[in-house]
C-alpha cells in the first residue's frame, strides 16, 4: 500500500536542479496511509488503546518502528555536504528540525524529526536579510544588502532594464555580481547552485530539446526569452565595458545560466526593512532548495523585527520524520507556465487545461460526488474521509479534469444517465484526438526514458514534459470511465 | 492534579508543564503502561540511563517519568529487553542516532557544551523557558538551541567561479569527463616539465585578468634580523647591523666644549619646519621673481628677515600715511573718501570758516563726514572686499592657498593650530657653540669692578652711607632725594664713557664693533639726549613706569630707559657702595624724576 505510493512518487519526484516537483497529493495520501499503518502496528502490540490512538489526531511516537523510518523519501538520499549547512550557520542562518538532502535529482529539505501539528506555525529555517540577494520590483532600485556601489557599472546595466519584465536580467545582474563581490556569502552558497549541466531550464535547453517538447507556443516562448537574454549579454557585455562588469560573465552562457538561475529559483516577496516596504525579488539561500508542490507543507514568511526570511510550516499539520518540506511555487498555473519558468512539469498539477472545443457536457455535481471531490470550484479537494479505503486513484489530474472538463449544472436536476454518457464518449473522443496530434505515445516516452540514463536534463525534462501531458489525457479518460460506470449507481 | 507538581525524585524536584498536550500524553502513557503487557517499547536511551545508572540527565525533564515508584518498580525488567531491542536495530543502523521519544520540539536541546540534551525550561535549565523570556528574546534563545553542524566538508570553496562545484552530482557527473581531461593535461605537464618549467605560470597568466605587477614568489629573501622581525621571533630592538656600540659616556664640560655639529641636519622628524603662512608666501614670492631663496626651501633667517620686513614697512607705511594726516590737516586727508565734499580743504580755508561761524576743526570734520557714503566709509576703513589687498596672496596657486588656510575659509585646517605670533628660535643649529667670555671682555675694558676694589669702595663709604641713610625717617629721604639725584646725575655723566651709550644688545654690538661704528652720529644724537630732556618728555611717572620695559614709546622713551635701566642704577649704586639698597635707591631717583617733571611742566606753562 504504502510502497506503492512511494513509487509513484518516485515516478513523480523528477527534481531536476534542486528544486523539484512533488506530487502533493500524493503527500496528504501517504500520510494518511502511515496512520493506517501504525494502527496495524499498535494492534499488534497494544490492543486496548487502537482506537483511541486511532481517534486522536496526536500520532504516538512512541511505536514509531525503525523498518517504516527507512520508507521516507529523505531516506533515500544522502545528506547535503555538511559546509552547506555550516556556512550559513555560521552567518545566523538556522534551520530547525530539518536538513538537506541531496539526491542524483538535486537538494531538497526534509524532515529531521516529527513536528507535532501545533496552533501555530513553526518556524523551521531562518535565513537573515543579509545572506540574500534582492532587489525591488519597481524603480527605484534598492538593493537589500545594498552590495552594489556606488557608480558601479553594473547598476547602470539594471537600470537600463525594462522595469516591467525585466527582472530576470536584474537579478540575474545581481548574482554575477555577488559572485564577484568580495567575501560574499554567495561565492560560497554558489558551489551548491546547479550548473549548467544540472539546470532543467528551458532556457539552457537546445534545439532539438525544444522539439522534444512538442509545444511550439512554448517552444517559440523560450526561444524570444532565450534570444532576449542573449540580446541583453550582447548588449552589455561588449568588448568596450570595464573589466569589473566584463569578468562578471565572460561569455553569454554563464550569463544566460545566470537568468536561469533568476527564473528558477527567485522567490517575489514583499519585505518590510524598518520603515519600508517594498516588493522585492529575492534570491533566498537555503529557502530556494525547498521543492515545489500544489499541496505544500511549507511558505514563507518575512519577519520584520530581526529582518529574517522564514520558512513556516503550515499550522496544524502534521509532518513526518524524513518527508520533503515544500512549498508552492505558482499558485493556479499550467504545466506549461510551470515549464517555461521552472523546468519541470507535474504529473497531477490540479490546474492543467484541456482545450475541449465540442458541445458535450457532463454533470459537475454527478461527476464531483463519483470523486468524492469537495470545496468550490477554486479549491477543490478530494475528501479522503468519505472515499473508500485503497482508492487511489484521486490525484491532483482527477481535480485538474473536474476543471477544464465541459460540465453544467442547474439546480437540483439529476443528469440523465443515457446523455451523460452520450457526453461522455464524446469527451473522450475528443481526448483520443488530443493524444493523436503527437507523434508518440505515453508507452514510448516512457520507453525513451529509461532506455536513455544518460540523457542531458533539458532533454529530460521536455520529454516528460510531454509526458505528462499525455499521461494527463489519459488519466482524463480513465476518470471519465470510471464516471460513466459509477453514475448509474 | 497535573498541574506543576514537583515530584521529588533522587531529591531533586522536577517541574512539570502545564502544557495540555503533554497531560494528556502522561495519561495515555500511564494507561498504556499499566494495560501494557509489561513489555513496553520504550526506547529512550536516555531513559535507560536514568534508571540504570542513576544518573540524572535531562530525560526526566519528559513527563513520562512521572511516575510514582510502586508503578515504577515492575517497569525495569522489561526495559532491560527493550534494551536488546535496541542494541540490535543500533547494530542494523548505527550511524542513526535514535531518540524516538517524541519531545515537545524546542522544550530541550543540546547543549553544545556539555553535548547532552538539556531541557529548554523548567528550574535547572540554563536557558529559561518561553514565559520567562524578555520579549523578542525567544528567538534569540531558540536559534542558540539549534544545533549547529559538526562534519567537516572534504571540498573547498570555488568563490563563484564554478557554480555548482559541490553538488555531489556534479561531482558524479563532471568527474568522468574532467578526469579524462585531467589526465592528458597531466601527461603533457609531465612532459613539459622538463622543458620548460615556467610553462604553467605563463597559463595561469593568460588567465587571469589583472596586470600582475610583482610575481608573489619573488619576495626576496629574508634572514637573521629581518626573518626574525618579521614572524615576530625575538629580536633586538635595534637591528645588530646598524648598531652602533655607545662609547664612554663624557662629561658634561667636555660635552660642552667638544661639541660638534650632527652629521645630519635634521636628525629628529621634529626639527622639521612646519608649513606656515610664511613659508609659503615666501616661496611665492621667490616663484614671482619678487625675492630670490638661497634653497629650495626658505631657511628660518629668511623667514624671520621676511617677517621683520614685512612688519617693518608696515609701519613705515603707516608712519608715512601719518605724517600725511599731520602735515595736510585732518579735513584734507580724510576727504579723500568723501568724493560729495566739495569745499576747499586747506588749512587757510578752514581757519577762515572757522573765524566766520565758530565751528572749529573738529566740527567741521563730522560735518564732511556726514556726508560720507557707506560705500566710501568702507574703502577708507579697509573693509571693501572689492579692493584686493595683497596682489601676491590673489595670484597665488590653489595649492599654495591651501597650504595656508587649508582651502576652508571658516575652519581653515592647515594652520589652524599654530600661533601666528611665535617667536622663532634664532639660535640655528650652532647655537651650542660658545660665546665669547663677556666677563674677561669687561674686566679688561674695566666696565667690571672686582670684588676686592668693590670692598676697598665699600669700606670707604661705609661712614658716609650711615650718615646718609640714618637721620632721615622714609618721608624725608623722599625730601632729601632731589639733591642726591642732582648729583648721582652730573656722576653719571662724568664717569661713563661712549660705551654706556650701547644699551640694548650689547653683547653683539660689544664682540662687533663694526655694528656701532656704521651709524655713529646719528643714531648717537637722538641717544645722546640728557636726563632733563628724557624728563620733559616723559608725561608722568605712571606713564614711564608702565612703559619701563616696551620700547613702544620710540626714541624718547629709550633714552629714558637707557638712562633709568635698573642694570645701570645698580651699577651706579655699586659704585657708591649702596649696592644693597639699590631699590631704595631707585625709588629716589624716580621720585626725582617725577618731581623735576613737575617743576618743568610748572614753569613751561
Amino acid at each position: 500500500m504504502a510502497s506503492s505510493i512511494l513509487l509513484q512518487q518516485s515516478i513523480i519526484c523528477n527534481t531536476q536542479f534542486g528544486k523539484s516537483i512533488k506530487n502533493g497529493w500524493g503527500a496528504t495520501k501517504s500520510n494518511f496511509l502511515e496512520k493506517g499503518k501504525k494502527i496495524g502496528d499498535i494492534k499488534a502490540r497494544v490492543a486496548v488503546d487502537a482506537m483511541e490512538t486511532a481517534a486522536s489526531p496526536t500520532a504516538f511516537p512512541f511505536f514509531q518502528t525503525q523498518p517504516q523510518q527507512q520508507d521516507t523519501p529523505a531516506s533515500k538520499l544522502e545528506l547535503a555536504d555538511p559546509e552547506f549547512y555550516k556556512m550559513g550557520f555560521v552567518r545566523s542562518m538556522r534551520a530547525y528540525g530539518v536538513e538537506f538532502r541531496e539526491g542524483p535529482n538535486g537538494f531538497g529539505v526534509y524532515a529531521s524529526k516529527d513536528i507535532e501539528p501545533s496552533r501555530r506555525a513553526k518556524v523551521v529555517m531562518e535565513i537573515p536579510l543579509e545572506l540574500m540577494l534582492t532587489i525591488s520590483q519597481k524603480t527605484p532600485w534598492m538593493f537589500f544588502p545594498d552590495i552594489i556601489p556606488v557608480g558601479h557599472p553594473i547598476f547602470d546595466i539594471i537600470n537600463s532594464t525594462n522595469p516591467e519584465t525585466d527582472w530576470d536580467l536584474r537579478m540575474a545582474c545581481l548574482l554575477l555580481y555577488a559572485f564577484d563581490h568580495d567575501k560574499n556569502f554567495w561565492q560560497l552558497y554558489g558551489d551548491f547552485l546547479p550548473s549548467a549541466e544540472e539546470c532543467t531550464s528551458l532556457l539552457l535547453a537546445t534545439e532539438d530539446d525544444l522539439k522534444e517538447l512538442h509545444d511550439d507556443d512554448l517552444a517559440s516562448t523560450m526561444r524570444k526569452e532565450k534570444a532576449r537574454a542573449r540580446e541583453f549579454w550582447e548588449k552589455n557585455w561588449h568588448y568596450g565595458m570595464p573589466l569589473k562588469v566584463k569578468r562578471l560573465a565572460r561569455d553569454p552562457e554563464r550569463f544566460i545560466w545566470a537568468v536561469s538561475m533568476a527564473q528558477t529559483r527567485h522567490i517575489n516577496f514583499r519585505i518590510r526593512v524598518g520603515s519600508l516596504v517594498q516588493d522585492a525579488n529575492m534570491f533566498a539561500p537555503y529557502a530556494d532548495m525547498l521543492n515545489h508542490s500544489c499541496q505544500p507543507n511549507c511558505f514563507f514568511h518575512w519577519r520584520f523585527r530581526d529582518r529574517m526570511f522564514e520558512v513556516m510550516t503550515n499550522a496544524g499539520q502534521r509532518i513526518k520524520k524524513g518527508e520533503e518540506m515544500t512549498v508552492n511555487y505558482m499558485k493556479g498555473q499550467r504545466n506549461n507556465m510551470l515549464m517555461q519558468r521552472y523546468g519541470f512539469s507535474s504529473l497531477s498539477n490540479p490546474w492543467d487545461v484541456l482545450p475541449f472545443s465540442g458541445n458535450a457536457k457532463i454533470h459537475l455535481d454527478s461527476f464531483l460526488s463519483v470523486f468524492n471531490i469537495s470545496g468550490s470550484h477554486e479549491d477543490y479537494y478530494h475528501n479522503a474521509k468519505i472515499a473508500n479505503e485503497g482508492d487511489s486513484f484521486v490525484d491532483g489530474a482527477v481535480l485538474a479534469a473536474a476543471r477544464t472538463l465541459p460540465t453544467w449544472s442547474d439546480g437540483d436536476i439529476p443528469p440523465i444517465p443515457s446523455l451523460e454518457i452520450k457526453a461522455v464518449k464524446t469527451l473522450q473522443q475528443e481526448c483520443q484526438q488530443f493524444l493523436a496530434e503527437y507523434s508518440t505515445t505515453s508507452k514510448q516516452d516512457q520507453k525513451i526514458l529509461d532506455s536513455t540514463p544518460e540523457m542531458s536534463w533539458t532533454r529530460e525534462a521536455a520529454i516528460k514534459y510531454r509526458l505528462h501531458r499525455k499521461l494527463f489525457v489519459e488519466k482524463v479518460i480513465e476518470a471519465l470511465d470510471i464516471y460513466q460506470d459509477r453514475i448509474l449507481f | 492534579a497535573y498541574d506543576a507538581q514537583t515530584v521529588l525524585r533522587g531529591g531533586i524536584a522536577v517541574y512539570f508543564p502545564r502544557d495540555p498536550v503533554a497531560r494528556d500524553r502522561i495519561e495515555l502513557r500511564l494507561g498504556n503502561m499499566i494495560s501494557g503487557c509489561g513489555c513496553l517499547p520504550n526506547k529512550s536511551p536516555l531513559f535507560f540511563q536514568t534508571s540504570l545508572s542513576g544518573s540524572f540527565p535531562a530525560s526526566v525533564w519528559q513527563p513520562k517519568v512521572r511516575l510514582t515508584t510502586a508503578k515504577r518498580g515492575p517497569l525495569f525488567p522489561c526495559v532491560k529487553c527493550e534494551k536488546k531491542d535496541k542494541e540490535e536495530d543500533s547494530s542494523e543502523k548505527p550511524s542513526f542516532e535514535k531518540l524516538s521519544v517524541e519531545r515537545a520540539p524546542y522544550h530541550s536541546y543540546r547543549d553544545s557544551i556539555s553535548g547532552q540534551v538539556e531541557p529548554a525550561s523548567g528550574a535547572r535549565a540554563s536557558i529559561l523557558g518561553q514565559d520567562y523570556l524578555p520579549e523578542g528574546t525567544v528567538g534569540q534563545a531558540r536559534a542558540a538551541g539549534a544545533p549547529g553542524p559538526s562534519d567537516e566538508s572534504s571540498g573547498t570553496s570555488s568563490y563563484g567561479k564554478k557554480p555548482g562545484s559541490r553538488r555531489k552530482t556534479y561531482k558524479a557527473a563532471g568527474a568522468v569527463s574532467e578526469s579524462t581531461e585531467m589526465n592528458t593535461v597531466v601527461d603533457q605537464v609531465v612532459e613539459d616539465d622538463g622543458l620548460f618549467e615556467r610553462s604553467e605560470e605563463e597559463a595561469n597568466d593568460e588567465f587571469s585578468d589583472f596586470v600582475v605587477y610583482q610575481k608573489e614568489n619573488e619576495t626576496d629573501e629574508l634572514t637573521g634580523y629581518d626573518l626574525d622581525k618579521k614572524l615576530g621571533r625575538p629580536h633586538p630592538f635595534i637591528d645588530p647591523k646598524v648598531r652602533k656600540p655607545i662609547k664612554e659616556p663624557l662629561t658634561s664640560e667636555e660635552l660642552w666644549w667638544n661639541w660638534r655639529k650632527p652629521d645630519k641636519e635634521q636628525w629628529s622628524r621634529w626639527q622639521r619646519k612646519r608649513p606656515d603662512s610664511e613659508t609659503v608666501f615666501l616661496k611665492a614670492m621667490a616663484e614671482s621673481g619678487q625675492i630670490k631663496l638661497y634653497g629650495e626651501e626658505p631657511t628660518l633667517t629668511e623667514t624671520a628677515l621676511y617677517r621683520a620686513r614685512r612688519h617693518l614697512y608696515k609701519e613705515e607705511r603707516l608712519q608715512a600715511e601719518h605724517d600725511r594726516l599731520e602735515k595736510e590737516g585732518p579735513i584734507a586727508y580724510y576727504s579723500e573718501w568723501v568724493k560729495a565734499w566739495k569745499k576747499d580743504t586747506s588749512r587757510e580755508a578752514i581757519q577762515k570758516h572757522y573765524e566766520e561761524t565758530g565751528e572749529d576743526e573738529n566740527t567741521q570734520l563730522i560735518e564732511m563726514f556726514s556726508c560720507q557714503t557707506a560705500r566710501e566709509y568702507r574703502i577708507m576703513m579697509g573693509t571693501d572686499y572689492r579692493v584686493s589687498r595683497d596682489p601676491l596672496a590673489m595670484r597665488m596657486k590653489e595649492e599654495q592657498i591651501k597650504q595656508i588656510w587649508g582651502g576652508d575659509p571658516v575652519y581653515p585646517t592647515v594652520n589652524y593650530i599654530q600661533d601666528p605670533d611665535q617667536v622663532i628660535d634664532f639660535r640655528g643649529p650652532d647655537f651650542h657653540e660658545p660665546t665669547p667670555n663677556v666677563l674677561a671682555y669687561l674686566q679688561q675694558n674695566g666696565n667690571i669692578t672686582s670684588r676686592e676694589e668693590m670692598d676697598k669702595i665699600l669700606a670707604g663709604e661705609k661712614v658716609e652711607q650711615v650718615k646718609v641713610k640714618t637721620p632721615f625717617s622714609d618721608d624725608e629721604a623722599m625730601a632729601k632725594a632731589v639733591d642726591i639725584g642732582e648729583k648721582e646725575d652730573s656722576d653719571d655723566e662724568g664717569k661713563f664713557g661712549d660705551d654706556e651709550n650701547i644699551t640694548r644688545n650689547w653683547s653683539v654690538l660689544k664682540t662687533t664693533p663694526e655694528l656701532r661704528k656704521s651709524k655713529p652720529k646719528p643714531a648717537r644724537g637722538k641717544g645722546k639726549m640728557t636726563l632733563e630732556e628724557a624728563i620733559a618728555d616723559s608725561e608722568n611717572l605712571t606713564d614711564f613706569l608702565l612703559d619701563f620695559d616696551q620700547d613702544k614709546r620710540g626714541r624718547h622713551e629709550s633714552t629714558v630707559l637707557s638712562a633709568f635701566h635698573p642694570q645701570k642704577i645698580l651699577t651706579v649704586c655699586s659704585s657708591f657702595g649702596l649696592e644693597d639698597d639699590f631699590m631704595l635707591w631707585y625709588i629716589i631717583i624716580a621720585g626725582t624724576v617725577s618731581k623735576y617733571h613737575k617743576s618743568k611742566t610748572c614753569s613751561s606753562n
